[in-house]
């Protein structure tokens, strides 16, 4: 039996499919299964950045209405053989989706993958909801900005209060990632600490992601920036996903920048 | 009901000896015709014939009321206002004390606040944890919260103890306390008189970095 995550973040545009994307693949590359579910119908965007667009047959929601099997809508990664994703429909809309329906295709996605990783949309109307409703546990995903925050903490209310599990007097567990920090404008107090965040959330630490270019080069061309070796964005994402596989790896302080170092001990032979 | 009210003359006496009271009132007996004699001492079935043989009204062993004098009104009067002036004291004194000025019901919480959550609360309330900003608290009582309060809170009890950022939206009792005031660790904010006090109650830490 396998773990279902939900990928939330309330406020859109603050890298909830970039994440999905990199730690999908990240934990098939650590060698586990994981599938990926676009839950945003409407808008997919998942399969771009995974570079499988053309790949699509069918979608979740054909394999909902029994139009396809799993089997047959379930498409593989090119780089990694344990990554598998499952599209969501462009033409249609959030409405198709029904609790039962759901849970019965999670079911049986869990069956056959250690990871199943849902890509929730943005907001926290009914498509929100149903994401959430049979997770295991939750990935939020924010910006050190407020007002990013403030809608990652009205998120996880609603996630507190209309779980499944929760209903069901167990708890979710709930992750966060800080994405896209820049170490200097933490430095010279322009951008949120990550401890402050962490005081207003009160949810546990997954990792930190660092701003990087090489993030949106890297969706454009369909090649998660977690293949690129370099990529600091990239080396954030394995930490993270060895952290989801259970590997003990200690917190890097990507808030210090380097040229604040290298000018502090410039500064002592001064 | 009939009622008359009237001032009678009294003539007050102790029999020690009979026989000098009855010489008494041989020669006198004309004078308290229209008095109401009051006798205190022992009174023999002798001198109660000798009363009625004269006709005098009498009563036995009785304490009449007596009139006091203008100035002892004055003095009484004068007591009982400063009786009432201490115990006007002791209670502003009681008023003064939070602990009295609870009310019933108090909820303890111990959950965020997130935002988007809307608390209506008839009673007081404990809070041990955060309220973020886009979170609101309505309570009808007493509010206490010993972390950070980002939201906004309308409060319409007697008191609030609370510490709030800039970022917060407090109103008490209809009026809006600038959370600059209440930036101190713990603030005490009440109502005295018609008008809202605010005191620290833990002063901010410095932070020497």
């Amino acid at each position: 039996m396998g773990i279902v995550i939900a990928v939330i973040s309330g406020k859109g545009g603050v890298g909830k499919t970039t994440a999905t994307a990199n730690l999908g693949l990240g934990i098939g590359l650590n060698g586990k299964k994981c599938v990926v579910v676009d839950f945003d119908i409407g808008q997919r965007n998942l399969d771009m950045i995974l570079g499988l667009e053309n790949r699509v047959v069918y979608d979740m929601v054909q394999v909902m209405d029994e139009e396809a099997t799993v089997k047959q809508a379930l498409i593989k990664s090119k780089v990694s053989e344990n990554l598998f994703f499952l599209a969501a429909s462009q033409s249609k809309d959030k409405s198709v989706l029904k609790s039962d329906k759901v849970q019965k295709l999670i079911n049986s996605l869990k069956k056959d993958f250690d990871f199943v990783i849902l890509d929730a949309p943005a907001g926290i109307e009914s498509g929100y909801e149903h994401t959430i409703e049979f997770a295991d546990a939750a990935i939020v995903v924010v910006n050190p900005e407020v007002s990013s925050i403030r809608d990652a903490d009205r998120a996880i209310g609603i996630l507190d209060s209309k779980s499944d599990k929760v209903k069901n007097g167990e708890d979710v567990a709930k992750y966060l990632i800080i994405n896209r920090i820049v170490a200097d404008m933490v430095e010279s107090g322009e951008m949120l600490k990550s401890d402050d965040i962490l005081e207003i959330l009160n949810i546990k630490l997954l990792g930190k992601v660092p701003e990087d270019k090489g993030v949106i080069d890297a969706s454009n061309q369909g090649k998660p920036v977690i293949l690129d070796k370099k990529s600091i964005a990239g080396q954030a994402y394995v930490r993270i996903s060895g952290r989801l596989c259970g590997q003990q790896v200690d917190m890097k302080d990507i808030e210090i920048s380097d040229s604040g170092l290298f000018q502090k001990i410039v500064g002592m032979f001064k | 009901m009939k009622n008359n009210q009237y001032s009678v003359k009294v003539f007050e006496t102790t029999i020690n000896d009979e026989e000098q009271f009855i010489a008494f009132f041989d020669s006198n007996h004309a004078l308290f015709q229209d008095h109401l004699i009051v006798i205190h001492g022992d009174l023999s079935p002798r001198i109660e014939e000798y009363l009625e043989f004269r006709s005098l009204k009498y009563i036995h062993n009785v304490a009449l009321p007596k009139g006091r004098s203008r100035k002892a009104l004055e003095e009484e009067l004068l007591l009982r206002e400063r009786e009432c002036a201490i115990s006007m004291q002791i209670a502003e004194a009681k008023l003064e004390k939070l602990s009295t000025r609870l009310q019933n019901n108090l909820m303890v919480m111990d959950t965020m606040v997130r935002s988007g959550r809307e608390l209506s609360i008839d009673g007081d309330l404990l809070l041990l944890n955060r309220v973020n900003s886009g979170a609101t608290i309505n309570i009808s009582g007493n509010l206490i919260i010993t972390k950070l309060v980002e939201g906004a809170i309308r409060c319409n009890g007697n008191f609030m103890l609370l510490t709030a950022s800039p970022k917060a939206n407090i109103i008490f009792h209809g009026v809006e306390v600038e959370s600059e005031l209440l930036e101190n660790k713990l603030n005490r904010v009440e109502l005295k008189n018609n008008e809202i006090i605010i005191t620290p109650v833990l002063e901010k830490e410095i932070s020497w970095a």
